[in-house]
Order: structure tokens, then C-alpha cells, then sequence
């Protein structure tokens, strides 16, 4: 990165310049703020966290140390009672965000190609505008229409469906359909865009060439529209799997996650260094994830590919 | 499938009208294209020709009338399954696939094998010349190439009709005029049916059999291009191709013969919608038109004369081009093969002379509201096709 744009030219040219070279800045220049920022509003505090995670609480009023360094942290955040909130953690990421994704690209899709052109505009609104309430007071909202005598539960019963009070505030499902709730529109806005960039001329000639809807939609459609609907899948996941606040109001004891106990390591429990290897943990379990999900995706569509591929042998 | 009558290759449009809303876009349009016939739709922006193409390819409905390709009814039938293939305007070739990927699209679809697709994607590109591009992404291609691309890619399904959507609007114009010529070549060794939408006369004129002019919906007049050019069937038509000096005046008895304040103009024939005293337009093409000094100052009352000043001169090439101020703030275009143009200069006085085979006859109503739908189409040049973004 330090490397100047005179260590690669050799020889070094004789050009008359009218300002001394010391002047001169090279191009990378441009990017230094942001690396300034990045460096230290990210790499810093997350090789803070690292070297945390690797200490130890050293007494009831210490909240770190790292004169000893070992990975008990890490045995520690993995011992059953932990592992069991990690666990969690995923079942929820991941269902959340598949279940994000089953509302968002047909919702998406017909936004962007079905409905009609002059309601666009508020259509889009009404998913933007849940977002103007505070996070928290949206996610209390939910607490009202769950609880045991709430709208829903009251709702259910009336109908005849349910002969019980509901009992799912407080638990793992309650945790769920408040991050699908929160984060849907994450996934339903990249994706619309995504959609609506795939042009009607194209997919009017996959239908011209041939192809029906569904094959017009996996060979054109979906593969045009994949960078929107990949950013979308990654800005649900990845927060959804570090949120705290809606496990904190809805989940209870049933419905721990990984950011929570993070947070209770941190303020409650005042133990950095266990803290920080379970946030360590998290990144990790997240990192290791959506590469998972990369491979599988990508070995998915392998047939879609060979099938697609077609090289001409020789050339004239 | 296929009748006698309507053979492979045939389109026949009959009565097809098109609303959208309340906007009527196509208005009872009946059309017959013979089997690989180069036939093209020709007029401005929002005259219909578009959304008529996209009837033949199945992207819209007609709200009434029929519709047969090859003798088969395809109303209702969705564009994968009608045996016409269409060459988009902005070409729409697909950004994730090669060149060979893309013109193979069609034969996939129908699950040709693999060495079939191979073979025929070769042999479709060499017909466009563009073979040695094969592996290349559509990105990394010049427009010119592009296009054939697009025609390979139309072509592979060996259609009965192709449609071309105005492909050559996005090329430069030397490379539109050697497309026309190698577009015209193809089509008469393919034998296939060309439908060609068009707003630009000159490509309309050098490749087709025959000219649907059309106007606000409908048309104005199918024919060869010869005819169009030579008798055109409406004011519109004569206004629309080439160029026209168009001189006012009243109808006489004689039908044929029109009396204006520049002196009498002699018609080979009267237009059916004349009467005597009527007001009525002549309409002379400026190639038509003859100038030479006027000798002496004898003003002439000979019919097709026109007296005048020379108030311009331009060099076109070919040709010379004079513009001549014949009074009432009205002027003559005149163009002149260059080896025999006179020798005239800005302020020369001018006898303007034209035979009465040259001259056509409209009422003035029709040749006025023409002449504003031209004027209107020529400021408003088709918008290029764009997707509503936010």
C-alpha cells in the first residue's frame, strides 16, 4: 500500500516539472480518508476484540486482561449453556433470512414487473415507511399483537382456531417474526431494484427466442438480477444474526440470542475478554455461513451452467 | 396449419385494432404480407408501427380483429410459441451470456442436442460474419456488431417471419448504410419474411419490396416504393417521403388545372377529393423542379412557370440545391444534378419550370393538417425505448 508509483517506473523519467516531486502525491491519496475511517472505526476495534478474546477476567471489579494469553475464552463461550444460544442464533438467522427471501422475490418480482407503474411509488412507500418508527417501539409493537391476550391470540380464538390463550411471545418464534418483520424490507428494496434493472426488451426476447416464463425467469431474469438479490440476502443476515433488541423485547429466556449474551457479557457480567470471544465466535459462525451458502449456490446452478455453456471449437 | 391461400411466410392483419386505455394506437389496420417479402412499416413515433410488430410477435394483444401468421390464427398464442422471431431496437442481447451462449438461446429453449447447437450457432454466425467473436461477452462488441448478433440470434430458429424493431436507428450512418445493403442481401438468400419498422424513409426506401406508410394508427399507403415516391395516394404521403414545394391555390372547373396567386399549375390528374372553387395544395418534388435565368423582364402566364429570386445555394453532393423566392414570403426548392446545374448565384433572377406529370393535387384541409403532422414528427424524433426507473 506504501508502494510509490516511482518504484515501479524504472528508469525515472527527466521530464520537466514545474513542482518538486516531494509535492507530488500519489494517486492512492484519494482513498485515504476512507481507509483512515475504515481503519479506525473497524480494523481497529475488531483487533481490539481479537486480542480481548484471547485475556481473561482477572477479579470481580477487572474487566480484562491479557497478561495471560490462552483460548479458555473460546472453550468457554462453546460450553453447552452458550453453545445452546448460538445454536439459536443460527436456527434463526437462517430461517429468518429463508423466510425473507420466500416473501421478498415474489413481492420484488411483481413490484417490479406486474404491478402497475403508477402505484409503484406507493407501494414502495408503504414498505419503506415502517422505517421512519424507532427500531424498538416497532419491535414493542409486536409484544402487544402476541402476547396471551393480544389482538392475534384474541383474533384465533375467536375464529375458532385456537381454544387456548396463544403462548409464542417469549419464544424462538416470536424472535422470528420480529427479525422477518424488521429486516424484510432490507431484502424487498435491493431486490426490486435488482428486478427492475433487468430490462423488458430482454426478457421479451428470452420469450421471443422460445422460453416460457419460468425458463425465461431462471435463464435471464434471475442471473441478471443475482448481484441485487445476494446484497439482499447479506444486509438481512448479517445484522439479523448480531441483533439483540429484538431477542431482548420478544425472545425472553426461550428466545436468547448471540448478540444478547454478548451485550450481558459486556455490561452485566463485565467480563470483556468471554465477551469478546463470543463476538469473535459470531463473526465466524456468520463468515463460515454465507460461505457455505456461496458453495452450495453455486454448486446448485452447476447444471444451469453446463447446460448454458457452449464453446465453438475451432476458430476460423 | 398451412393453406393454400396463406402459405408459410404469410402474415395477414385483418381489421386488428389496438387501445390502450382509451388511446387507440392501432386503428383497423388490415394488412397482407406475402411469404418472403421485405415489407416495412414506415412513419413517426406513435403512429402505430411499433405496437403492430408487437402484435406479430405476441408482446400485446389486439382488442379486435385476427391475426395470421402462415395461415395459423395467433391471437392468443404467447410469443414462444409463434414461429416468428424479432430483432429488438437496442438489440437486448444478454449481458451474462457469450456471443455463442446468446445466438444458441433459441435452439436451448427447444432442447436441440448439444452438437446440433453447436453446429448450427457456427453456421448462424458465419452467415453474419461473426464467428471468430464467439466467446466474446456482448459488452465487448462494437453496435454494428452487435446487431448481427441480434440477427444471428433471431435467425437460428429459421422463423417464417422476422421482425426488426428499427435495428439500425443505434448504428452511425455509414454503418446503417452498409447494414441496409447486407440486411437486404440476407433477406433475399434467406427468402424469409422480413417485417421491418422504420421511422427513417431512406432505409425504408432502399430495402423493401413494398412501404406501409402509416399515420396516427393507420395506413396511409401500401406499396412499392416507386409508386409511393412517384403517386403518392395522400398529401401526407407526398409531405412525408422526400421532400415537396407545396403551392396554394383554388380549383377551376377543369379539375386538373389549379389557379394560384403565382400563375396556373397544370396536375397530370385531379385527386378524387376535389371539387371546382375548392382550396387546394400542389405538391412538386424540388428534383422535379427546372431553374434557368429569366432572359428579358416578360412575365411569363405560361402554367407551371414560376418566376423568382435566387435567395440561396447549397452544395449537396450530387446535387445543387437552390432555394428561389417566388414572393408572398413563399419559396421553391429546386435540386439540380451537378454536371448539368446552371451556373446561378444568391440575387439572380430565375424561371421555375416543371412538366405537369410532376405535379399532384390535395385539398387544402388534408394537405395543411399533413404538413403539421409531419412538422410534429420531424421535431419529435422516436424517443429511444426505455424501462421506467426510479
Amino acid at each position: 500500500m506504501t508502494t510509490t508509483v516511482e518504484g515501479r517506473t524504472a528508469p525515472p523519467r527527466k521530464a520537466p516539472s514545474k513542482r518538486p516531486r516531494w509535492l507530488k502525491l500519489p494517486s492512492f491519496a484519494l482513498a485515504i480518508p476512507a481507509w483512515a475511517w475504515l481503519f479506525a472505526f473497524f480494523v481497529a476495534p475488531v483487533a481490539l476484540v481479537v486480542w480481548f478474546s484471547f485475556g481473561y477476567k482477572p477479579g470481580i471489579f477487572g474487566t480484562h486482561a491479557n497478561d495471560v494469553l490462552s483460548f479458555d475464552r473460546y472453550a468457554e463461550a462453546l460450553s453447552p449453556t452458550f453453545f445452546t444460544t448460538f445454536q439459536n442464533t443460527l436456527w434463526v438467522g437462517v430461517v429468518g433470512t429463508l423466510i425473507c427471501l420466500a416473501i421478498s422475490i415474489p413481492f420484488a418480482y411483481w413490484l417490479a414487473f406486474k404491478a402497475p407503474i403508477a402505484r409503484r411509488g406507493i407501494l414502495l412507500a408503504m414498505v419503506m415507511i415502517p422505517f421512519w418508527t424507532n427500531f424498538l417501539v416497532r419491535t414493542i409493537g409486536w409484544q402487544i399483537i402476541l402476547a396471551p391476550s393480544g389482538i392475534l391470540s384474541e383474533a384465533l380464538q375467536s375464529i375458532g382456531m385456537l381454544n387456548e390463550p396463544l403462548e409464542i411471545l417469549y419464544t424462538r418464534t416470536a424472535v422470528l417474526i420480529g427479525v422477518v418483520y424488521n429486516y424484510l424490507p432490507l431484502m424487498i428494496l435491493p431486490m426490486f431494484v435488482a428486478f427492475d434493472r433487468v430490462s423488458l426488451p430482454m426478457r421479451e426476447a428470452s420469450k421471443d427466442l422460445g422460453a416460457g416464463r419460468w425458463s425465461t425467469f431462471m435463464n435471464v431474469t434471475l442471473p441478471l438480477a443475482k448481484p441485487g438479490i445476494v446484497v439482499g440476502i447479506l444486509l438481512v443476515y448479517i445484522p439479523l444474526m448480531g441483533d439483540y433488541i429484538t431477542a431482548t423485547v420478544l425472545g425472553g429466556a426461550k428466545g436468547n440470542m448471540a448478540g444478547q449474551m454478548v451485550a450481558n457479557q459486556f455490561q452485566t457480567a463485565q467480563n470483556w475478554a468471554l465477551g469478546s470471544a463470543m463476538a469473535v465466535v459470531l463473526v465466524l459462525t456468520i463468515l463460515t455461513t454465507v460461505g457455505i451458502a456461496a458453495l452450495v449456490a453455486w454448486l446448485a446452478a452447476w447444471p444451469l451452467r453446463a447446460n448454458q455453456r457452449l464453446v465453438l471449437g475451432d476458430k476460423s | 396449419m398451412t393453406s393454400a391461400s396463406e402459405p408459410e411466410g404469410s402474415v395477414v392483419l385483418e381489421g386488428v385494432t389496438k387501445k390502450f386505455g382509451g388511446a387507440i394506437a392501432v386503428d383497423n389496420i388490415s394488412l397482407h404480407v406475402r411469404p418472403g417479402e421485405f415489407l416495412s412499416l414506415l412513419g413517426p413515433s406513435g403512429c402505430g408501427k411499433t405496437t403492430t410488430l408487437r402484435m406479430l410477435a405476441g408482446f400485446e394483444e389486439p382488442t379486435s380483429g385476427s391475426i395470421r401468421i402462415s395461415g395459423q390464427d395467433v391471437v392468443g398464442i404467447p410469443p414462444h410459441k409463434r414461429n416468428v422471431n424479432t430483432v429488438f431496437q437496442a438489440y437486448a442481447l444478454f449481458p451474462h451470456m457469450s456471443v455463442a451462449e446468446n445466438v444458441a438461446y433459441g435452439l436451448r429453449q427447444k432442447g436441440t442436442p448439444k452438437s446440433e447447437i453447436r453446429e448450427r450457432v457456427t453456421e448462424s454466425l458465419d452467415l453474419v460474419q461473426m464467428r471468430s467473436f464467439a466467446d466474446r461477452k456482448p459488452t465487448q462488441l462494437s453496435g454494428g456488431q452487435q446487431q448481427r448478433i441480434a440477427l444471428a440470434r433471431a435467425l437460428i430458429n429459421r422463423p417464417a417471419v422476422l421482425l426488426l424493431d428499427e435495428p439500425l436507428g443505434a448504428l452511425d450512418r455509414q454503418l446503417r448504410e452498409e447494414m441496409q445493403i447486407e440486411l437486404k442481401l440476407l433477406q433475399s438468400r434467406l427468402g424469409i419474411t422480413f417485417i421491418f419498422v422504420t421511422h427513417d424513409q431512406g432505409e425504408a426506401l432502399s430495402m423493401s419490396d413494398r412501404i406501409a406508410i402509416m399515420r396516427k394508427g393507420r395506413i396511409e399507403q401500401l406499396d412499392d416504393a416507386d409508386s409511393i415516391y412517384d403517386s403518392p395516394a395522400s398529401a401526407y404521403v407526398a409531405g412525408f417521403i422526400g421532400q415537396q414545394n407545396f403551392i396554394a391555390g383554388t380549383m377551376t372547373n377543369d379539375l386538373s388545372v389549379m389557379e394560384s396567386p403565382f400563375g396556373i399549375i397544370n396536375a397530370s390528374g385531379p385527386h378524387e377529393d376535389l371539387a371546382a372553387g375548392m382550396d387546394a395544395q400542389a405538391a412538386v418534388r424540388p428534383e422535379a423542379v427546372a431553374v434557368a435565368l429569366a432572359t428579358g423582364d416578360s412575365t411569363s402566364t405560361a402554367a407551371n412557370q414560376i418566376r423568382g429570386e435566387v435567395i440561396g445555394v447549397s452544395h449537396q453532393g450530387e446535387t445543387l440545391q437552390f432555394l428561389v423566392s417566388i414572393g408572398n414570403d413563399q419559396t421553391l426548392l429546386s435540386r439540380v444534378p451537378r454536371p448539368n446545374a446552371p451556373r446561378l448565384a444568391v440575387g439572380d433572377s430565375v424561371l421555375c419550370t416543371w412538366d405537369t406529370a410532376s405535379v399532384h393535387l390535395f385539398p387544402s384541409d388534408q394537405a395543411s393538417q399533413a404538413q403539421a403532422d409531419i412538422a410534429r414528427a420531424v421535431s419529435n424524433p422516436a424517443p429511444p425505448t426505455s424501462s421506467i426507473s426510479l
